[in-house]
């Protein structure tokens, strides 16, 4: 068993580091031609102060092409692991928080974001998705290696 | 796994460095083109102190102020549902109203939020105003907003003028929009529209159940602008 992890761990590797670096490299490039649509799905958070809210929805976008592109050439893997974890982790923080509090919102996770009618949101669904991402990280952490990797 | 052989460490150093670069370049590129310019055209009507929004009657109270995007098909629903009476206020003097187009939805909200401050300087905002919401193109980005398209809406409603078409083809009010922009991002609007009666948010509907809707109820809309002391 054991023996058959390790045959297909770098594989295995791989796999998440395209998963999870496609998803934020399109997330990311998504966001990046409309940073005043991003700072506003920042906003509609409602826990940073705004002018905090404004500085990361301008930068998060560029963070997330850069984390993803490095992990699809699979670059610094373990520290992209640990900053895409890390902001898979606050996003589900934050859209927890946000259905708990009754916010209507679009995550603005691929785009889109801010306000939104009551009836179109979907924060099951993105928690999960964002739980899968987190999953992906943490194996990226645990196993950096892998193939056709820049890391050696 | 290939060796550990120093040609390869090499190539991985520049492609990190590389990303890293580029990333900088787009964040400060991200922020330049996006700040609000001091030195930025605006027409007579609008108000730094009121948010860079497009003010009708400066004097009257209360303040209403109206953030849209002229894409946001919510918005449009607004604009059929409470913009006559809007209207009706703002002409009989009843409300100072402080409209503030935000263009987070794309170019076209740009065009579209040019052409209506091109028409406030013919005091045809109002009209202007409505007829965008009326031509809103069924799907956001269509490409049906144009230049020449907001030329021969300007006309649909009279204005003759050769300075708004100069306005519109010339786009005199663009980098205004970044002003406006910046100023409803630090005033915390998370969304379009979003209506404010003298300085407080009227009830957005939080939950599909909530029987509370100031925006899409004409009538609770009505009673938020009585309670504001409108006649």
């Amino acid at each position: 068993m054991k023996e058959k992890f390790l045959k297909f761990q770098p594989w295995l590797t791989l796999l998440s580091r395209l998963i999870l670096g496609a998803a934020l490299l399109i997330a990311g490039g998504l966001k990046v031609g409309n940073p005043q649509k991003s700072a506003m799905s920042v906003r509609a958070y409602e826990i940073l102060p705004i002018d905090l809210a404004n500085f990361l929805g301008y930068v998060l976008p560029w963070l997330e092409v850069a984390v993803g592109s490095l992990l699809i050439v699979g670059a610094l893997v373990k520290i992209c692991a640990v900053i895409g974890g890390v902001t898979m982790f606050i996003f589900i923080i934050a859209i927890s928080q946000a259905w708990v509090r009754g916010l209507s919102i679009d995550c603005g996770c691929f785009g889109g974001g801010g306000a939104i009618d009551p009836s179109q949101t979907k924060y099951l669904s993105e928690i999960i998705r964002d739980t899968l991402f987190l999953l992906l990280a943490i194996f990226l952490y645990r196993f950096p290696k892998g193939r056709f990797s820049l890391d050696k | 796994m290939a060796a550990n052989s120093s040609p390869d460490k090499g190539t991985r150093n520049l492609v990190i460095g590389m990303v890293v670069f580029i990333v900088l370049i787009g964040v400060i590129f991200s922020f330049i083109s996006n700040k609000s310019s001091t030195t930025a055209a605006f027409p007579a009507s609008v108000s730094e102190s009121d948010g860079y929004g497009i003010v009708l009657n400066p004097e009257a109270t209360p303040k209403v102020d109206i953030y849209i995007d002229y894409q946001c098909p919510i918005c449009k629903n607004f604009e059929i549902i409470n913009g006559g009476y809007i209207a009706e206020l703002v002409t009989a003097k009843k409300i100072k109203m402080v409209v503030h187009p935000m263009t987070f939805i794309g170019v076209e909200s740009i065009l579209a939020a040019n052409a209506a401050a091109c028409a406030a300087d013919e005091g045809k905002f109002l009209d202007m105003n409505l007829a965008l919401f009326q031509n809103q193109p069924a799907t956001e980005g269509s490409g049906v907003w144009t230049g020449d398209f907001m030329k021969r809406l300007g006309n649909s409603i009279g204005i003759k003028s050769e300075k708004y078409e100069k306005c519109v083809t010339d786009g005199d009010y663009v980098n205004w929009t970044k002003n406006v922009a910046q100023a409803s991002a630090n005033t915390d609007v998370n969304g379009t529209p979003t209506v404010f009666i003298n300085g407080k948010e009227i009830h957005r509907k939080k939950t599909n159940s909530d029987p509370k809707d100031e925006y899409m109820d004409p009538v609770q809309f009505r009673a938020a602008l009585a309670a504001a002391g409108v006649k």
